[in-house]
């Protein structure tokens, strides 16, 4: 008996020390991984603190710290300017597409007309289409209403951001978050009298705080990120945004690797900070959206 | 009569009726924006793109072509795909009317006769792509007219008056019309006299079925028509273009494919040793032969354009280099953060990092970082480990003559691999899509029931073999899904890629997007640059059909 309880201890032990070698690898890994994730943030931050010299010498670390480079930079590029403009075409652009998308995933969720699936599906059918083949003949369309128009669609707003507004992956997001609101809640809503205008104000917007953030932040990545459309659109810096403004300082600024990585910073500063404000929903969201394909 | 229609009226419009449009007007309403933009920018420009390729088309609309464009992209191939997609409505309106003949019968109706509003309908759309056609370069043209001009809301509508009253225009708008009330006007007396609730379905499908015969027939004519063309300008020039023994080799090709593709799939049901191995080599031998004619396609493409032919192979270099490793890692990285130790929703945070970063600033870092100096933080570290220093953005060299070179012995030129300057761009994008393919993952971790595990725990398996026979199989949805992304998304990339070119690096990183765009924006040949973007899309068509058709059979969904 007492042969076997010694075993077992010998056993359990084995088998904490092997558990503890595991957690140890696992550990490494990921520390490993975190490591290549984050050099490359490293490097740029501290080289956006270096001297032109630094900047093109073998030191990973500056000497002392340049904070002028951020000032430069800042004043080079007309980032306050390109930042203004990205703000400006973000914000637009959320205000249209958001209001756009609630209105078609409610009524695509929550009302039975003839054709509504058939059209669902035809708007989920055009994520297909790669946006080189839409790209060339909405730039003829854009062109195209900006001389009939009296307002100018290229070199301004319209251009930049009515194209973006009706987008399919909104309205899918907020669809499928809009079909799990019971079926309860609206018969209520509908016992007190309310349509369905102030039961998607009232009931269904407060409840959808979640995928709204995230399409905040995904708009706010997409502009923040698009390049190939706004480079077409854009001749001069009035509403050019902050992708293209950094683009041509890097051609510009050619050598001045500290500057570049200044404005590199400064154009990722407030895109991390809208991501460690929504982190946690983001990712859940990310991971739902990914599953449902 | 008159009180006949009001009672009519009264029983019609009952309450509930009147329920029931109100809700239909409100969700369509709710509906209009949406689709009108999406519509407008995402649905009518594939068909404006189309317009555009088939005319010559620098900045401003130039004649028509043809399927010129397209045969400066990719040779020959254009006719081969015309062909095919001439057999396949052909092939699609006999189906159609396989299915349709029989049900009507069942009702006791004479098909030919249920056919005519179909075929009406469709002469409807035709005519209205026939209408457009007219007046789109109309419309185009008013935009030019204005210029130098006031822009007043008259000048504007008279514009477009005029643009409308163009003979040939106003011409096929009324030939529309007039059809178009023509069968409207069919079907009301066809409703009439055959009474049945079903006539909508069979209407509908004859007009799939005339739509796709005669596309199918139209098609067919113009693909030989254009062939007689190119014969007709090689002759005069005293060379052959050799369009007819490719378009039959490539055909026969497809069609050993797809047979050898059957029996190799039969080969598994059956149970007999011999027909087993008989089957199996009868499915290697079509495989072999099709492949044989099949690889005629790269050939007549690659003496089309040599940027599209070059950007084809970087992007499937691109692909292959990006999406297995950027899979691998993830899934690896998935299962060690699954275990849920202390600090792991940290570790998923730094992995999401890149993802959340815009590409153009991470693109400004890896070329600081990949940068063709001594001192390059890559340079660096190789020289701290006894190697060369590298140009890396700016070398054309394939990586696998890199690596063979400094061990000393050289390798044939389709050896070579992506040029190092793709390897960069190909490390940014995994170390970029990493944490987000993980988080999908450990989504996809999160599903699996832990019955299923500690079943097989029980049963004796040890942790490699619970991930290799349970975890691994009931993740294949997720890796389905995430591969299919990946390979969609290398195609359709752009942005950093954009952002890595470099001149010095002979184009050995410009992915068919960046070609496309090049025509684009720099060479400013709109036309020429549709077809392309048309080729791409092809091609992403036909690589999502034929990864849901090998993966899809090997996807476990528990």
């Amino acid at each position: 008996m007492a042969e076997i309880t010694k075993s077992n201890q010998n056993k359990n032990k084995k088998a904490v020390s092997y558990q503890n070698m595991a957690k140890l690898f696992i550990y490494i890994f990921l520390i490993f991984g975190a490591f290549i994730s984050l050099v490359p943030f490293v490097y740029m931050i501290s080289t956006s603190f270096k001297t032109v010299g630094e900047a093109l010498g073998a030191s990973f670390f500056p000497k002392s710290l340049q904070y002028e480079n951020y000032v430069e930079a800042w004043e080079r590029a007309l980032f306050s300017r390109y930042f203004l403009n990205s703000l400006k075409i973000t914000g637009i652009s959320l205000i249209g597409s958001v209001t756009v998308s609630i209105l078609a995933a409610y009524s695509f969720a929550r009302i039975k007309f003839p054709g509504r699936d058939l059209i669902f599906g035809i708007m989920l059918s055009t994520m297909m289409i790669p946006a080189m083949v839409t790209i060339i003949p909405n730039f003829l369309t854009v062109t195209w209403l900006g001389r009939i128009m009296p307002i100018q669609w290229i070199n301004n707003w319209p251009a930049l951001t009515v194209p973006f507004m009706g987008s399919v992956f909104n309205i899918f997001l907020l669809r499928q978050f809009f079909a799990q609101i019971p079926d309860e809640l609206f018969d209520a809503a509908r016992m007190d009298g309310a349509g369905h205008f102030r039961f998607l104000m009232q009931i269904v917007i407060p409840l959808s705080k979640a995928p709204l953030m995230v399409i905040l932040v995904l708009t706010f990545m997409g502009s923040w990120n698009s390049l190939a459309w706004p480079l077409l659109v854009t001749s001069t810096p009035d509403w050019r945004p902050i992708s293209v403004g950094l683009l041509n300082f890097i051609g510009e600024a050619g050598q001045e690797f500290n500057l570049i990585m200044a404005g590199a910073v400064i154009s990722i500063i407030p895109i991390l900070i809208i991501y460690f404000f929504t982190q946690k929903q983001f990712t859940e969201s990310i991971a739902r959206s990914g599953l449902k394909g | 009569m008159l009180e006949k229609l009001k009672d009519w009226f009264k029983g019609y419009f009952t309450n509930h009726r009147i329920r029931d449009w109100k809700e239909n007007i409100t969700g369509y309403l709710m509906i209009a924006p949406s689709v009108i933009l999406i519509f407008l920018f995402g649905i009518m420009p594939v068909g404006f793109a189309l317009y555009v390729s088939v005319h010559k088309w620098r900045l401003k609309q130039g004649r028509f072509l043809g399927v010129d464009n397209y045969l400066n992209a990719i040779g020959n191939v254009t006719f081969v795909v015309m062909f095919f997609m001439a057999l396949g409505a052909i092939v699609a309106a006999y189906l159609i009317i396989k299915k349709i003949i029989p049900e009507i019968k069942e009702n006791g109706f004479k098909a030919w006769l249920m056919s005519i509003p179909g075929f009406l309908y469709f002469a409807t759309i035709a005519l209205f792509l026939r209408y457009i056609w007219f007046q789109l370069p109309e419309f185009l043209g008013i935009a030019d007219k204005l210029i130098g001009q006031e822009k007043t809301q008259e000048l504007f509508s008279r514009l477009m008056k005029e643009s409308f009253e163009v003979p040939v225009v106003s011409a096929a708008w009324s030939y529309f019309l007039w059809t178009l009330i023509i069968a409207i006007l069919v079907n009301i007396a066809f409703n009439y006299f055959f009474k049945n609730t079903e006539n909508g379905k069979f209407i509908s499908k004859f007009m799939l079925f005339w739509t796709a015969l005669i596309t199918g027939i139209a098609l067919i004519y113009f693909t030989f028509q254009e062939v007689f063309r190119v014969y007709e300008e090689a002759m005069e020039t005293g060379t052959d273009p050799g369009v007819w023994p490719q378009v039959i080799t490539i055909t026969s090709g497809v069609i050993l494919l797809a047979l050898g593709w059957n029996t190799w799939k039969g080969a598994n049901k059956n149970t007999s040793n011999l027909q087993f191995f008989l089957r199996l080599i009868g499915a290697t031998s079509l495989l072999i032969g099709a492949w044989i004619m099949i690889g005629e396609i790269p050939i007549v493409i690659a003496s089309g354009d040599k940027d599209l032919w070059n950007g084809l192979k970087v992007t499937v270099f691109f692909s292959l280099g990006t999406v297995p490793f950027q899979l691998s890692i993830s899934m690896f990285l998935a299962v060690l953060l699954f275990q849920k130790l202390k600090g792991s929703e940290f570790f998923r945070m730094v992995f999401f990092l890149p993802y959340v970063t815009p590409f153009i600033a991470s693109a400004a870092i890896f070329r600081q970082i990949f940068a063709n100096r001594d001192t390059a933080l890559i340079n660096l570290l190789l020289r701290s480990l006894g190697m060369e220093p590298q140009a890396w953005l700016q070398e054309s060299k394939g990586i696998f003559s890199i690596l063979t070179e400094s061990m000393n012995f050289s390798i044939p030129d389709w050896a070579t691999g992506p040029s190092l300057a793709l390897t960069v761009i190909i490390i940014h994008s995994v170390w970029t899509y990493v944490g987000y393919n993980t988080v999908i993952y450990l989504a996809g971790l999160g599903n699996i029931s832990t019955d299923v595990k500690e079943a097989a725990e029980i049963d004796g398996a040890n942790k490699w073999e619970v991930f290799r026979f349970v975890t691994f199989p009931l993740l294949s949805p997720t890796t389905f899904f995430l591969s299919l992304i990946g390979i969609i998304g290398t195609f359709k990339a752009f942005a950093t890629l954009w952002v890595f070119r470099e001149s010095l690096a002979l184009g050995t990183a410009n992915t068919f997007s960046v070609a496309i765009f090049i025509e684009f924006f720099e060479k400013l040949r709109y036309g020429y640059a549709s077809a392309l973007a048309f080729v791409l899309f092809g091609i992403i068509l036909i690589l999502t059909y034929v990864n849901n058709k090998v993966q899809g059979s090997r996807v476990f969904y528990g």
